[in-house]
């Protein structure tokens, strides 16, 4: 596991060029997107429990996006904004499916619509009971000693003598991707590959082959290794074993659930902390705040705002009918500023007290990730406080901004050390 | 510090997503099929548990009415 970082393969360049950002706030997700949707959210939760639309086009996007449940062109689609509709959705998995038609994961078909995502049911809760002992809090050590730390130092390596860099692609891009596929096993020139082929199954598929048969020889202490010795249990009481194609479905789940999204969300806490000053001077003090500064940004900024649901029967949803086979669009975004049920709730305040928002989901589908996510935000911020002193914002520079619709994080994070 | 009889765990209903951890590290742990166990004492304050249970994405913990308990 300590052969991940043959330096060579981390050039800063090859990393700019492969985590560009323009490029990354996709166009297909609302990239182009940069004015601050919070106020026109507010209104929208104020107006109506439930609005008919989508949460693109009630924010006045002009452009078509594409996320979870879209584009969809031939159901109805409705929208929520507050907390508790939003959660009530995401907890009726029932009513409210992630997928319009059954998963068959056997097939030969690897992809993320073949994967627990879009799961439902029995059959979701025993896929997911398969990693879930991977990714509880007890993990993060192990995330952390076997596959954070070391790119996280390595990382800053390469800034420290410098005086200034740029965090959000110098560092907080590459963390997340090489967290991964070092789970797997892969080694960092070809994570590198797997990070520009991430829309190519076929390419990650080929990567990951050997290492698979490889495992199934002699299994070791990674995740590949877990899921070939997992053993699913079917409704009928048989069990068996994961299928090459289940592995690769569940792989690239994991990449693209887990990449973009801890990425952007490390860069939002960064912004949020470097233009606090007084807040980073506390959290440079006492580590431990550094936890209620991650929630805190999960609440405040969401990276992902918004996830949809496919409709199974009539419903009767706060007011609205909503008929079978139209969508649901749940705007956790909106959610987390509800004034119901946060004072202030355009303020990014570390110290008001800990309470679940929506950032990471609800429901039985609730980021399977997340506490590795908050291991490597916290890895992350922490080894910037501890090696670069008097870390603050270049004011010389361009400061940073909140961009994209559907996939949100900051623009260039430009900093100064030392 | 609470006793156990505060919290009910329901172990089929629990996903171990890890929510009751994060904000009552004291009071819940998971087993080896990262299901739920409530400990005994539970080591948190009783708005911590509460926000616990509240966090559950699954339902599957539940506040004991005090009266009940005794
Ligand atoms: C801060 C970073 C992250 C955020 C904000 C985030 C957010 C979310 C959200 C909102 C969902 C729910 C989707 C739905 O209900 O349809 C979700 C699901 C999921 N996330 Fe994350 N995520 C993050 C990081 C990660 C990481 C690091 C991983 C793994 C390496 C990951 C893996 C997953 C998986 C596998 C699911 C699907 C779970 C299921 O269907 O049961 N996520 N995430």
């Amino acid at each position: 596991m300590t052969d991940l970082s043959p330096p060579a393969a981390l050039d800063r360049d090859r990393i700019r060029e492969l985590f560009d950002l323009r490029s990354s706030y996709n166009s297909f997700s609302g990239g182009d997107y940069t004015d601050d949707p919070y106020p026109v959210w507010h209104e929208l939760r104020a107006r109506a429990a439930v609005h008919e639309g989508t949460v693109h086009r009630l924010t006045g996007y002009p452009g078509e996006a594409m996320f979870q449940g879209l584009p969809f062109p031939d159901r109805p689609h409705f929208s929520v904004f507050g907390f508790e509709a939003c959660d009530a959705a995401f907890r009726d998995s029932e009513t409210f499916a992630s997928s319009p038609v059954a998963i068959n994961p056997i097939g030969d078909d690897v992809g993320v619509m073949n994967s627990m995502l879009s799961m439902g049911g029995d059959q979701h809760r025993r896929y997911r009971a398969l990693v879930q002992p991977s990714f509880v809090p007890a993990k993060a050590k192990w995330w952390i000693v076997n596959w954070i730390q070391e790119t996280v130092q390595d990382l800053v390596d390469r800034i420290a003598g410098d005086g200034r860099a740029e965090l959000n692609t110098d560092f907080c891009a590459a963390i997340p991707v090489l967290t991964i596929t070092g789970s797997f096993g892969v080694p960092v020139d070809q994570a590198l590959v797997i990070r520009e082929s991430l829309r190519d199954p076929a390419a990650v598929v080929r990567i990951l082959a050997p290492i698979v048969a490889a495992r199934r020889e002699s299994p070791s202490d990674d995740l590949i290794s877990v899921l070939v010795q997992a053993e699913l249990k079917e409704a009928d009481g048989t069990t068996h074993t994961l299928s090459d194609a289940e592995i690769y479905s569940f792989a690239i789940l994991l990449l693209t659930a887990g990449s973009g999204t801890t990425w952007k969300q490390m860069g939002i806490t960064l912004t949020a902390l470097l233009q606090r000053p007084e807040v980073l001077a506390a959290v440079r003090e006492d580590r431990t705040l550094l936890k209620a500064c991650v929630e805190e940004s999960v609440r405040w900024l969401p990276t992902d705002p918004m996830f949809s649901r496919h409709v199974t029967r009539d419903v009767d949803f706060y007011g609205t009918t909503l008929p079978k086979g139209s969508v649901l669009h749940m705007c956790l975004g909106a959610a987390g500023r509800d004034p119901e049920r946060w004072d202030r709730p355009d303020e990014f305040d570390p110290y008001r007290p800990l309470k679940r928002s929506l950032g990471f989901g609800g429901g039985p589908h609730i980021c399977l990730g997340m506490h590795l996510a908050r291991a490597e935000i916290t890895t992350g911020i922490n080894a910037l406080l501890d090696r670069l002193p008097n870390l603050r914002l270049d004011p010389d520079a361009e400061q940073p901004r909140y961009v994209g619709l559907y996939e949100r994080g900051a623009t260039e994070i430009p900093v100064l050390f030392g | 510090m609470a006793g156990q009889g505060l919290v009910t765990v329901d172990q089929t209903l629990c996903v171990g997503s890890g929510m009751c951890i994060v904000y009552a590290p004291e009071s819940f742990d998971h087993d080896e099929h990262a299901k739920v166990v409530a400990l005994d004492p539970m080591g948190d304050p009783l708005d911590a548990i509460s926000t616990a249970v509240e966090a559950c994405p699954t339902g599957a913990l539940r506040l004991v009415p005090q009266e009940q308990e005794a």
